[in-house]
């Protein structure tokens, strides 16, 4: 029995069509960039998945953690893996051996084993202390080979050796000494776990011998006086599996290199160049390989290299050749061949290879990567020998514009903008709009009519030189008009299209990076700048980004300070840090345009000049996590925030998530026609929020639907037996909010049963309880939030919606929600939410989450013509709900929607490790063709009715003149 | 309740925190279960607690190790086939394998309605496959026989045959009989509306219709005599009475 496609099974759950992707249109409506994240240094290498294939595959664990092979060839992704789920800030060891068919890695206190072609799990043990190290045992007494791992439990450094093909451990080394587990290294014979011995600052290195076997320690060796390294930093190098490993380390002033053969108690030092600012050692992993290593020391203007060489019997380490110093940044790697092991350097504009037995250069090729500049960071590189004096070398350098590119024989190979992952913070922009025609129109509108006139004849004539184009364009655009393939824009030149599909998206990364990327045209990436120089380990934590159409910039407020932009180049204009840390960002809309106003810690504002003092309210979060609502006052010419009113969830409680409504969210009918004809008006109140507040002691889940103008509670439920840990979520747009959580809970009607899982808890708010009525307002032209909360006189009860609330249980959870838009209204939205568990972004119809499901029975007929199908309490996410069908999208941080000049149409647009966007119509594609829609076919039948017509023409005639002639 | 891990030689899969594996079905249920996605993983999730995740193993299995107490949910997340959820409920007091017990669930359901456990076998608790996804619509394509299914155009090849094939039925009709055929055909109502069409004024019934020979109840008269004179004037004027009185019909 083959299995049933789930869609049958999940048909009866949802009678309701659901608006899904057409196979088609992959690669038409949405684009994805399959990221890794930067590789790190340490963590890419060159791995041959299979014992007798030649062909190697690409490792790297990345700094967002993510794990993944890619082909060397062609840049693609073989497999990945996301350690930990969440998107990390570096860390992490990947280790692969010789003729395994398996890599090794760990992160955090989990070590894994991942087999090598497909990237499932070989092993995945957790354990209690951080893993600070990793090795593969080249050589063991046993068939297969072993895993190291060195932790750090509370102080003790523990030494583990695991069982390569399960993971159980073999044995077990324990130091309960406080130093600091640094590194763990082994030759064929010992193996060395090297730590810090002494207190913070003033440390010396020492090294416990441990037996392969047994895991006793037969020696302990303290190298170097008291005092000698300052931190983990300091240590350069220590090198594994190798027949001699050897541990470097500097002084702060990098002055001298230290270097110690592992196991002995020799000490070499040797003299670094005088302007060194950082040293790197690099050394072949193999145990067959020749004990030789590479020095790198940069210096401020430069980059240069001493190749060291370890006399195995004397363990003396002696100075081989040194490569030159040349100006730039440049990257050195490392690649063995057998015995032989070469050092690849990787320049401004060369390949350089040598031999480490001798300085003479084996291969020098020129980088042609185009104008792109390839300033290398670091490297990996494999060199195939050919022939006796012929090379073949490929290297994969991450470049200092965050990209991760493949480079064979000086010819570039692949790009992959790896630095699009850990984006922080994205927009849409409109493409700026041509600026001459705007302004030679506005000319015209100015001046006298005759000059208007002439004018305008003028620009006509000039607008002939495009005619022979566009007449030679015509021809193509027929033929692709009617094949339905697409005319691709030729030339540089952005232009707007009438759908309104070409925008941009501005996308801002942690690593401090800016990003301009055309929707229209499959994500392409325009440009990539950057905006804020970062020291090592700071991120750039955005709050806001916000566009400004009329000066074509984009305004990037950071926790430290602002970027101003330029939208077509790219520039950053202007930059300014804040000397107060800003916690987030409003887009208010002063007199005269929006503007993005930076909210420092606590919700303190800075004064404003009185021009822009926003209107309305500007709601905030406090210093103790309350809400608070701001009104500005003009006084002399500034204008001051003053707090107009509070909101503090009571004692026990905090606020875990605010939804607002989304800055465009066009309501085109402010009332719902039901199956009987009635209308149930929307309760439309432009100024409310979502707040959902927890209270971690009692488990429950408080949600307020706030008015921002008054402060004052709408409505509120409380839900019983939330999990606070984790993700709670809300949404809100045109009349209704949802929130998401983990709940666990008896039921109220029936004690005895108990619901568990992944909840969606969907509200509805209309003016009245019943249809036809508008509640207390009736037709009122004008209402206002304060009326009868200021006077305590009036009679009159505050004006609260009624709200119709239902919840449902998620096949699976859902995070970073977000709603779609479009220009009017008039399609119906969906919710948008990440699955993490399944690595896809599903699009909820509004009519599946609808608060009015006939619950217990089968709808009526006048239900039935409403839309509303029977209430059925789970909703599976059903793949035809699933926008990014089989993409495998990663991590996906937030997403953003934007309208497009047609009505059916609203743009995605999600970011976090991966980048995916693509085009939704939740109430199908209405007003413009699709794919769907074959002219080719229209074409056809329309001439084959023709020609039926004309054929059958002079018969019909005949026909009927006879009958005449015979009657 | 933290159980503390004390990972000698071994002591892994020991009493204190269970080891729970799920294993995925062989061929008959799953074609192939080497060829899903590494992506694939299981997860186990509870109040309180954070979501223990289990990558898919190269033997086709998931592997969840140290699992505390408590009454888990546990889901296999696969991006082309779906997975039936399971209540996973460990009790570290309990002895022996019986401490660990799995009931297949479904959402939205009671969560105590649990029905019978699933039994375990030499590798673990095996899952059971709903479905395959598939994530996309199938575009109607072109084709000819959808346009013949159509009622449409069936019922104008159906008219299209008699109006041609007619004529030579009739012609192979013996004399008799077509006589009788002729004269049923001036009757019959249809003709009159395939006559109006032919610009065939006698042929329309309604035409001829004498409405007060009709109420008196006297029966129809005979002019077959005068009938061919008048479609001859009627034919040859064709061009303006006949076209004119069209256009009032329609």
């Amino acid at each position: 029995m083959r299995p049933l496609p789930l869609s049958s099974l999940l048909l009866s759950a949802l009678s309701v069509g659901v608006a899904a992707v057409y196979q088609d249109e992959v690669g038409h409506v949405d684009y994805h960039y399959e990221l890794l994240g930067v590789p790190q240094r340490e963590t890419t290498l060159f791995h041959r998945p299979r014992r007798e294939d030649k062909a190697s595959l690409l490792y790297t664990l990345s700094d967002v953690g993510v794990l993944g092979a890619v082909h060397p060839s062609s840049g693609a992704v073989v497999w990945r893996q996301f350690l930990t789920g969440n998107i990390t800030n570096g860390g992490g060891f990947l280790r692969a051996s010789e003729g395994e068919g398996w890599v090794a890695s760990a992160f955090g206190r989990s070590v894994h084993a991942w087999d090598a072609v497909t990237g499932r799990n070989r092993f995945w043990m957790d354990f209690t202390g951080e893993v600070k190290d990793l090795e593969v045992m080249e050589m063991t007494e046993k068939e297969r080979k072993d895993v190291l791992v060195l932790s750090d439990d509370n102080g003790a450094t523990i030494l583990r050796r695991l069982n390569g093909n399960d993971g159980s451990v073999v044995w077990e080394f324990r130091d309960a000494s406080k130093d600091v587990p640094l590194q763990v290294s082994t030759n064929v014979e010992k193996v060395f776990a090297v730590s810090l011995h002494g207190s913070s600052g003033s440390y010396n290195i020492k090294v416990s011998v441990i037996d392969t076997l047994t895991g006793k320690r037969l020696d302990e060796i303290i190298l170097g006086t008291k005092g000698e390294v300052n931190g983990e930093r300091a240590v350069a190098f220590v090198g594994a599996n190798s027949a001699a490993p050897v541990i470097a380390w500097t002084d702060d002033a990098y002055s001298k290199l230290r270097i110690n053969v592992l196991g002995t108690k020799n000490l070499q030092t040797f003299a670094l160049s005088d302007d060194t600012v950082s040293v790197e050692v690099h050394a072949p992993h193999l145990v067959q390989s020749q004990p030789h290593f590479l020095v790198h020391s940069m210096t401020r203007s430069g980059h240069r290299a001493d190749v060291y060489h370890v006399r195995l019997k004397s363990d003396a380490i002696t100075k081989a050749y040194e490569l030159p110093l040349l100006p730039g940044k440049g990257a050195f790697s490392t690649a063995s061949v057998g015995a032989n092991v070469y050092f690849t350097r990787i320049t401004a504009d060369e390949l350089i290879l040598t031999d480490s037995e001798s300085h003479g250069i084996l291969g020098r090729w020129p980088l042609k990567t185009g104008n792109y500049p390839a300033n290398a960071i670091h490297a990996v590189s494999e060199v195939i020998k050919k022939s006796a004096t012929d090379y073949a070398v490929r290297a994969a350098v991450v470049t200092d514009a965050d990209d991760w590119l493949l480079v064979r024989n000086g010819e570039l190979g692949w790009t992959r903008p790896e630095g699009m992952t850990g984006a922080v913070a994205a927009t849409f922009a409109e493409i700026p709009k041509s600026e001459d025609l705007a302004k030679s129109l506005e000319e015209e509108a100015h001046s006298n009519p005759l000059q208007a006139y002439i004018h305008r004849v003028n620009r006509h004539i000039d607008d002939l030189q495009y005619l022979p184009d566009y007449l030679a364009a015509i021809p193509q655009r027929l033929v692709s008009s009617i094949f339905g393939t697409d005319i691709t824009n030729k030339g540089d030149k952005l232009l707007r299209d009438s759908f309104g599909f070409h925008k941009l998206v501005i996308l801002a990364t942690r690593r401090g990076r800016v990003y301009a990327l055309d929707v229209g045209n499959q994500g392409k990436m325009l440009q990539s700048t950057k905006v804020a120089d970062l020291t090592d380990g700071q991120t750039w934590d955005v709050k806001g980004i916000f566009v400004d159409e009329v000066l074509n910039q984009v305004v990037i407020q950071a926790r430290d300070g602002y970027a101003i932009v330029d939208i077509e180049t790219g520039k950053t204009t202007e930059s300014r840090v804040s000397p107060i840390p800003v916690q987030g960002v409003a887009v208010v809309e002063g007199p005269s345009k929006k503007w993005q106003l930076a909210v420092h810690e606590g919700g303190e504002i800075d004064q404003i000049p009185a021009e822009l003092a926003p209107q309305g309210t500007v709601v905030v979060r406090g210093g103790n996590g309350e809400i608070k609502g701001l009104k500005f006052v003009t006084e002399s010419g500034q204008a001051v925030a003053y707090t107009s009113w509070v909101f503090s969830p009571p004692k026990g409680q905090r606020i875990v998530h605010v939804a607002s409504r989304p800055s465009h969210d066009a309501i085109a009918s402010i009332g719902r026609v039901l199956g009987d004809r009635t209308v149930k008006y929307k309760y439309l109140n432009p100024n409310t929020l979502v707040a959902a507040a927890v209270d971690d002691a009692a488990s429950t889940l408080t949600v307020y639907l706030l008015d921002t103008v008054s402060g004052e509670i709408l409505s509120l439920a409380t839900h019983e037996g939330v999990d606070p840990a984790k993700n709670i979520e809300c949404v809100t747009a045109e009349n209704w909010f949802l929130c998401t959580f983990f709940g666990q809970y008896t039921l109220a009607a029936s004690p005895s049963q108990s619901i568990k899982g992944y909840q969606l808890v969907v509200s509805d708010l209309y003016e009245s309880d019943n249809p036809n009525d508008r509640g207390p307002l009736g037709s009122a032209a004008n209402f206002s939030s304060l009326n009868p909360v200021d006077d305590p006189t009036a009679a009159a009860e505050p004006i609260l919606p009624s709200v119709v609330t239902q919840s449902f249980v998620l096949g699976a959870p859902i995070s970073a929600l977000a709603v779609t838009q479009t220009r009017q209204g008039i399609s119906t939205r969906q919710v948008l939410g990440y699955v993490p568990d399944t690595h896809g972004i599903v699009g909820l119809p509004r009519h599946v989450l609808e608060p009015r499901r006939p619950v217990g029975r089968d709808p009526t007929q006048a239900e039935m013509e409403e839309g509303l199908v029977r209430y059925h309490p789970a909703v599976e996410i059903d793949p035809k709900m699933v926008i990014t069908h089989e993409r495998d999208v990663v991590g996906v941080r937030k997403i953003i929607t934007s309208p497009v000049v047609v009505e059916s149409t609203s743009l995605v647009f999600a970011y976090g490790v991966d980048v995916f966007g693509t085009r939704v119509a939740p109430s199908f594609l209405f007003d413009i063709l699709g794919k769907g829609f074959n002219k080719l076919s229209l074409v056809a039948t329309v001439a084959g009715l023709g020609l039926g017509v004309l054929a059958l023409g002079p018969y019909v005639r005949r026909k009927q003149i006879n009958t005449l002639w015979q009657a | 309740m933290h159980i503390s891990l004390t990972p000698l030689l071994g002591a892994l899969c020991l009493a204190s925190s269970a080891t729970i594996t799920l294993r995925l079905p062989g061929p008959p249920s799953l074609p192939n279960p080497n060829a899903l996605p590494p992506a694939t993983h299981a997860t186990l999730s509870t109040l309180g607690l954070p979501s223990l995740s289990a990558p898919l193993t190269t033997s086709n299995t998931f592997v969840f190790r140290n699992v505390t107490s408590g009454s888990y949910l546990a889901d296999v997340h696969c991006p082309t086939f779906a997975f039936a959820p399971l209540r996973v409920d460990v009790d570290e007091t309990g002895e022996g394998q019986e401490h660990v017990k799995v009931w297949e669930t479904y959402r939205g359901n009671d969560w105590d309605n649990k029905g019978e456990a699933l039994p375990k076998d030499s590798v673990g608790y095996e899952v059971r496959v709903l479905g395959s996804k598939g994530y996309f619509m199938e575009r109607s394509k072109f084709s000819v026989l959808s346009i013949l299914k159509n009622p449409m155009i069936l019922l104008g090849l159906v008219s299209c045959g008699i109006f041609m094939g007619m004529p030579y039925l009739v012609d192979n009709m013996d004399p008799e009989m077509r006589a009788e055929w002729e004269e049923r055909q001036k009757s019959n109502p249809m003709n009159g509306i395939m006559g109006a069409a032919t610009g065939q004024p006698g042929a329309n019934p309604m035409q001829g219709f004498d409405m007060a020979s009709f109420l008196a109840g006297s029966s129809k008269k005979d002019n077959s005599g005068s009938s061919t004179p008048v479609s001859y004037s009627d034919a040859v004027k064709s061009g303006g009475g006949g076209g004119g009185s069209r256009k009032g019909k329609r």
